[in-house]
């Protein structure tokens, strides 16, 4: 089981790759998953790897949400940021009840990744 | 809702006549010209109401017209008939007498003096009426004659009334006054005697006699009856034509036999109605024409008075009518127009929160559809940007950092754009507790502490002490209030003013009203502050969002948000909130 800093669970290929780019030239660790069925087949393998999940809710297979509540199933613990251009205000709300820890729209900054990231790792340290 | 002084100038009576055209208003009136309306409803129930009411009485007054018409037109020719058979019956019976004579008596008896004398103190007896009695030869000089006047051997030939009664066997002359400058009328029979020779008995006929027989049927005052001649000549005194003699000037009526009545069409004589009939004795036709003259309004003024009476009373309930008409008409228009405007002034509101919503709607799903391009853009860009960070290459191009700098700040602006405008049509659910209004605006100032001192502004806070803690959503307040001073702040130049007062008029709300000393909103503008996108700042300095969130906030909190501005002196929002929320919509 290899240890990783982000989960990326969009169907954006494109904003997936650039996003876990980024990252990985500022040191962190990322996996990108393009599907919800992919994104909780890997947690499923590797359970407690990630140190924070960032979802989005328009995926090709299943709902934001009914990954979210996978995800929560396997993995209570794990911080799972929403991050999407879509979202009404029902999505929020039923994201924030399945234990999200915010609704963050899209164009999100790298800094406020990185934020999520060392706040994540404080909480987990 | 607060009263306005707009909603109680509805209230005012005949409000539809100082009906004030606005634009935005028009399209939504079901009517647009109540004065017009006005009218033809007064126009309509007037007629409707007040003709049947005036023909019935136009009806009623010929009818009654044509009643006294009738009336009166029987009356003349009552008396008409019976005075010209008085007429006749008086001038046969003394033409009759002295046929009687001439027939009876031989010549020679008749021309006796003494003898003729005592036949006309029979006369005088029998009938009345005769003042003398003449007998003329053929030649025209008096044979004898017995009378009052000594008129014996006077020749008669050219006296016109001579030549004319010994062409005929019986003579009625007109009246004249002739040697005795008195008025009389001569009745003449001729006869023969025993040689053969034509000679004439006369008799001179007192017209007092006459006249008093004709007066006899004068009923009243009003009715007016005399004799003229086939020339139009008065032959006994009239009330209305003069004197006995005077040539009237009235049309001779066209012969008959019979008694006639005419109605005269002229002005002049309108007012009368005229009985006339030819006097013909059954010998003779006599000079005479019976003339009775009826004066309409005398004969029957009750009837005229009482038409007169009614008339008035029409005229009074006519008047009524009318001005209740009027009443009831101004009164219903100014109902239709206060519920047309009412009517009006909903759908416009309707339309604009119609509007809203419909454009919340169509900016969040566009806001949706470029949040996920934009975030790629932002990746790419940030990527790139990485990149030539990370790689040392081109570390140092200035350019191109800038450019990608540049790219990078443009997506962060339309991403505070799409997220301000999901935040539009995002109502989250209302959570209410207690709020502090002073302590959220003393909050708020906070934030602008910095800006405050650096451009000098003036800021005066005024909390009513009564002001009680209110049950609304905090967030949203403080929302609605940051917006609010943010949009101050922005109007506010250097050494302005900022007055923030919080006041606790009405029991159930509290008024807050936050002044500058700004630019102020040019007065076109006003109506579209709260449209989405409708912004006046310069580029980058505003999305038009936010008085239209505002706007949506206070509704949401059940409040209402007034305007006031003037140019170049300053803008008054005026934020009215409930106490506490009503519960329904709080769920």
């Amino acid at each position: 089981m290899k240890q990783i800093d982000i989960l990326i669970i969009d169907d954006e290929v494109k904003f997936a790759d650039m996003l876990s780019r980024r990252l990985s030239l500022r040191g962190i660790t990322c996996r990108a998953c393009y599907d919800g069925l992919s994104g909780i087949q890997w947690i499923k393998e590797n359970p407690g790897a990630a140190v924070l999940i960032l979802l989005d809710l328009k995926l090709p297979d299943l709902y934001g949400t009914q990954v979210l509540a996978h995800i929560k199933e396997i993995d209570p613990a794990v911080p799972v940021f929403i991050i999407t251009g879509h979202g009404t205000r029902e999505d929020e709300k039923a994201c924030l009840d399945l234990g999200a820890v915010e609704f963050i729209h899209k164009p999100v900054s790298i800094e406020k990744i990185t934020t999520l990231l060392t706040h994540a790792r404080g909480e987990v340290q | 809702m607060i009263r306005t002084p707009q909603i109680l100038h509805k209230q005012e009576w005949l409000a539809f006549l100082f009906h004030r055209h606005n634009v935005h208003l028009a399209s939504f009136h079901t009517f647009s010209n109540y004065c017009r309306i006005w009218i033809i409803s007064i126009a309509i129930l007037a007629v409707t109401s007040l003709s049947p009411l005036v023909m019935a009485t136009f009806i009623n007054h010929r009818l009654i017209q044509q009643a006294v018409d009738a009336e009166l037109v029987l009356q003349t020719e009552r008396v008409t008939s019976n005075a010209k058979r008085s007429m006749r019956f008086f001038l046969e019976e003394r033409l009759n007498a002295l046929r009687f004579i001439v027939n009876e008596l031989p010549y020679y008896a008749l021309i006796d003096n003494e003898h003729l004398e005592e036949i006309l103190g029979n006369l005088k007896l029998g009938f009345g009426g005769f003042t003398d009695l003449s007998i003329i030869d053929a030649d025209g000089s008096q044979v004898a004659y017995a009378g009052p006047f000594n008129l014996e051997g006077k020749n008669y030939k050219t006296q016109p009334w001579f030549t004319r009664s010994i062409e005929s066997d019986n003579f009625i002359s007109e009246v004249f006054t002739g040697y005795r400058d008195v008025p009389h009328i001569i009745i003449a029979v001729r006869s023969i005697n025993a040689l053969g020779r034509l000679f004439i008995l006369r008799a001179t006929l007192d017209t007092q006699r006459l006249m008093d027989t004709l007066l006899s049927y004068k009923t009243n005052v009003h009715t007016d009856i005399f004799l003229m001649n086939h020339t139009g000549q008065l032959q006994t005194p009239s009330n209305t034509h003069g004197k006995i003699f005077t040539p009237t000037r009235l049309d001779i009526p066209k012969f008959s036999t019979t008694t006639n009545v005419i109605m005269p069409e002229s002005e002049r004589d309108h007012a009368f109605i005229i009985g006339y009939s030819y006097i013909i004795t059954e010998a003779v036709t006599t000079p005479f024409i019976l003339m009775v003259y009826k004066k309409k309004s005398g004969v029957m003024g009750t009837w005229l008075n009482l038409g007169r009476t009614f008339n008035w009373i029409i005229y009074i309930s006519c008047l009524v009518m009318m001005i209740i008409i009027t009443l009831v008409s101004t009164f219903m228009v100014n109902k239709l127009y206060l519920a047309d405007k009412t009517k009006a002034e909903t759908m416009m509101k309707m339309e604009q929160n119609q509007q809203l919503a419909c454009i919340g709607q169509l900016s969040a799903g566009i806001a949706h559809e470029i949040n996920n391009p934009l975030a790629l853009i932002n990746e790419t860009a940030g990527y790139l940007k990485d990149l030539y960070h990370f790689a040392d290459e081109h570390q140092n191009d200035q350019e191109i950092m800038e450019h990608l700098d540049d790219i990078l700040e443009a997506v962060a602006r339309c991403g505070t754009i799409t997220s301000q405008l999901l935040g539009f049509v995002r109502q989250f659910d209302v959570q209410t507790s207690a709020v502090n209004v002073e302590k959220l605006i003393t909050g708020i100032l906070r934030f602008h502490k910095k800006e405050t001192e650096y451009k000098g502004i003036h800021v005066t806070t005024d909390i009513a002490p009564d002001t009680p803690a209110i049950e609304t959503d905090r967030g949203k307040l403080q929302q609605i209030l940051l917006n609010l001073i943010n949009n101050a702040f922005q109007a506010i130049e250097a050494n302005g003013c900022l007055d923030i007062t919080v006041s606790h008029l009405a029991p159930d709300q509290i008024t807050i009203e936050i002044k500058d000393t700004g630019c102020g909103i040019p007065e076109e503008n006003l109506k579209r502050i709260h449209e989405p996108f409708f912004s006046t700042k310069k580029e980058k300095m505003g999305t038009g969002l936010g008085l239209s969130i505002t706007y949506g906030l206070v509704k949401k909190l059940q409040g209402n948000i007034r305007v006031e501005s003037s140019e170049g002196v300053g803008t008054i929002f005026t934020v009215t909130l409930p106490v506490k929320m009503k519960k329904e919509d709080t769920a």
